[in-house]
C-alpha cells in the first residue's frame, strides 16, 4: 500500500517538477498551428467583430450615422453618414491588429501541461468568450476616441474635455496594456493553482519569504 | 428559510468555502496586477513622462538599433525616434519600445508573492532580457522593410509583437519557477 502511495506520489511529482519547461516546450509547438487557425479564421473574424462593434456604436447614438467599413481583409474605416460626402470616412484601423492576442490565448491554454484535455478546451472557451467581448468593446473605444479626440473643432464642440479624456485614456488603456495583458491576465486566472503547485515543491528548499512577500 | 448547518473545517469540502475566499489568492494577484499594469500605463500616458523619461529612452533604443544595423553593414541615419537608409524608414513609437512588456513583466514580478531580493532580480534581469528581444525586433523589423517589405505589417503586428509577449510570460514563469518562493496558503 505504501509503496503504492509512494509512487503514485513520484508519479505526480515527476511532471511538476518540470513544468515550465513543459510550458514552454508546448508552446513552442503550439505557435505554428495555432497561427495558421488564426490565419483562417481571421477575415471571417473580421467581419463579425465589425458588425458587432457597429451595433454596440450604433446602441449609444441617435440617430444612427456610424457605419464600420471593411476595407479589405486587414483594414476597416469608420464612416459618418451625416459628414459632408467628401469626408464620411473619418478613421482608418487594422482589425487584425485588434485581435491577434487570440493567437497567444491559443498557444497559452493548449501548453498547459498535466491537464486533461477537457479542462484545456473549456477553459480555453471561456477565455476566447471574454476576449471576443474585449475585442468588440476595443472597437466601440476606437470609434468613441476617435470622435472625441481626434476630428479637431468637431471633437472640441460636441466633447467636453472630460470625454476627451475618458475615450482617450479608455481607448490607450484597452489598445495598449490590457490588448498585450490580456492572454496573460486569463491563462492566470485559469491556472495560477495550476502554477503554484507546479513550483511550490521547491519552496521547502528555501529560506521562508521575508518582510514584503 | 435555509437551515443553517454547522460545518466542521477538518469536514468542509472546497465547495462549502466561498468562492472569493477559495480563490483569495488568484484574485490578489490579479487585482495588483491589474492596478499596477493600468497605474503604469497611465503614467506614462502623461505628457511630461512621455516627453522626459519615454520619448529619449525610444531615442536610446533607436540609438542601439541603428549601431547594430551598422554593425551588420546596414548603415542608417537616426532622427530622434526615426531609423532611416536610402530604401526604408521606420519611426520607433510607443508600442515598439518594449515598455510594454517591460511593464506587463513589472506589474507581474510586483504583484507575486516573492521576497523583495527575488522581485529585485527578477524586474533587473527581466527588463535586461525584454529590451535585447526588443533590440532584436526592431533590427529585424527594419530588415524585413528592407528586404521583404510586403510582409512588413504582418511582421509588425502580429509576428514580433507575439513573440515579444510570449516571450515576457514564459520569463515571468522562468523567474517565479525558479526565483519565486509562494508562501503555503495558511
Amino acid at each position: 500500500m505504501a509503496t503504492g502511495k509512494t509512487a503514485a506520489a513520484e508519479k505526480e511529482k515527476a511532471p511538476a517538477r518540470s513544468w515550465p519547461l513543459l510550458l514552454i516546450r508546448n508552446a513552442l509547438l503550439w505557435l505554428i498551428p495555432v497561427a495558421f487557425l488564426w490565419t483562417v479564421f481571421a477575415p471571417v473574424y473580421n467581419r463579425f467583430l465589425l458588425g458587432s462593434a457597429q451595433n454596440l456604436v450604433r446602441l449609444t447614438e441617435y440617430p444612427s450615422v456610424t457605419d464600420i467599413l471593411r476595407k479589405d481583409d486587414h483594414f476597416a474605416y469608420i464612416s459618418r453618414r451625416d459628414f459632408p460626402p467628401s469626408r464620411t470616412l473619418v478613421n482608418s484601423f487594422r482589425v487584425t491588429d485588434v485581435h491577434f492576442h487570440l493567437l497567444m490565448i491559443g498557444v497559452l491554454f493548449l501548453s498547459v501541461p498535466g491537464v486533461p484535455w477537457r479542462r484545456r478546451l473549456e477553459n480555453l472557451g471561456w477565455a476566447v468568450l471574454i476576449t471576443i467581448f474585449f475585442d468588440i468593446f476595443l472597437i466601440f473605444f476606437y470609434v468613441k476616441a476617435t470622435y472625441a479626440a481626434r476630428l479637431g473643432a468637431w471633437s472640441l464642440a460636441h466633447y467636453g474635455a472630460f470625454a476627451r479624456n475618458f475615450w482617450g485614456l479608455g481607448q490607450h488603456l484597452l489598445d495598449l496594456p490590457f490588448k498585450f495583458s490580456l492572454p496573460f491576465l486569463l491563462w492566470i486566472g485559469f491556472y495560477y493553482q495550476d502554477l503554484t503547485a507546479a513550483i511550490r515543491p521547491k519552496a521547502p528548499a528555501r529560506p521562508a519569504p521575508t518582510a514584503g512577500s | 428559510m435555509a437551515r443553517k448547518t454547522p460545518v466542521s473545517p477538518k469536514t468542509a469540502t472546497p465547495d462549502d468555502v466561498p468562492f472569493w475566499r477559495r480563490n483569495r489568492r488568484e484574485i490578489q494577484f490579479l487585482v495588483l496586477f491589474v492596478v499596477l499594469l493600468g497605474g503604469g500605463f497611465t503614467l506614462i500616458s502623461l505628457n511630461w513622462v512621455n516627453d522626459h523619461v519615454i520619448e529619449p529612452f525610444t531615442s536610446g533604443i533607436a540609438g542601439a538599433s541603428g549601431t547594430v544595423l551598422g554593425a551588420i553593414g546596414q548603415p542608417v541615419i537616426r532622427e530622434g525616434t526615426i531609423l532611416r537608409n536610402a530604401r526604408f524608414a521606420v519611426n520607433i513609437r510607443n508600442g515598439c519600445n518594449g515598455v510594454e512588456a517591460m511593464l506587463i513583466f513589472l506589474a507581474a514580478v510586483l504583484a507575486f508573492p516573492a521576497s523583495w531580493k527575488s522581485r529585485l532580480a527578477g524586474l533587473g534581469l527581466g527588463i535586461l532580457a525584454i529590451q535585447a528581444v526588443n533590440l532584436v525586433r526592431v533590427v529585424a523589423l527594419f530588415l524585413t522593410g528592407v528586404y521583404f517589405p510586403r510582409i512588413f505589417d504582418t511582421s509588425h503586428t502580429v509576428i514580433w509583437q507575439t513573440i515579444v509577449i510570449l516571450f515576457g510570460v514564459m520569463l515571468w514563469i522562468f523567474w517565479a519557477n525558479r526565483f519565486a518562493a509562494p508562501a503555503e496558503p495558511a
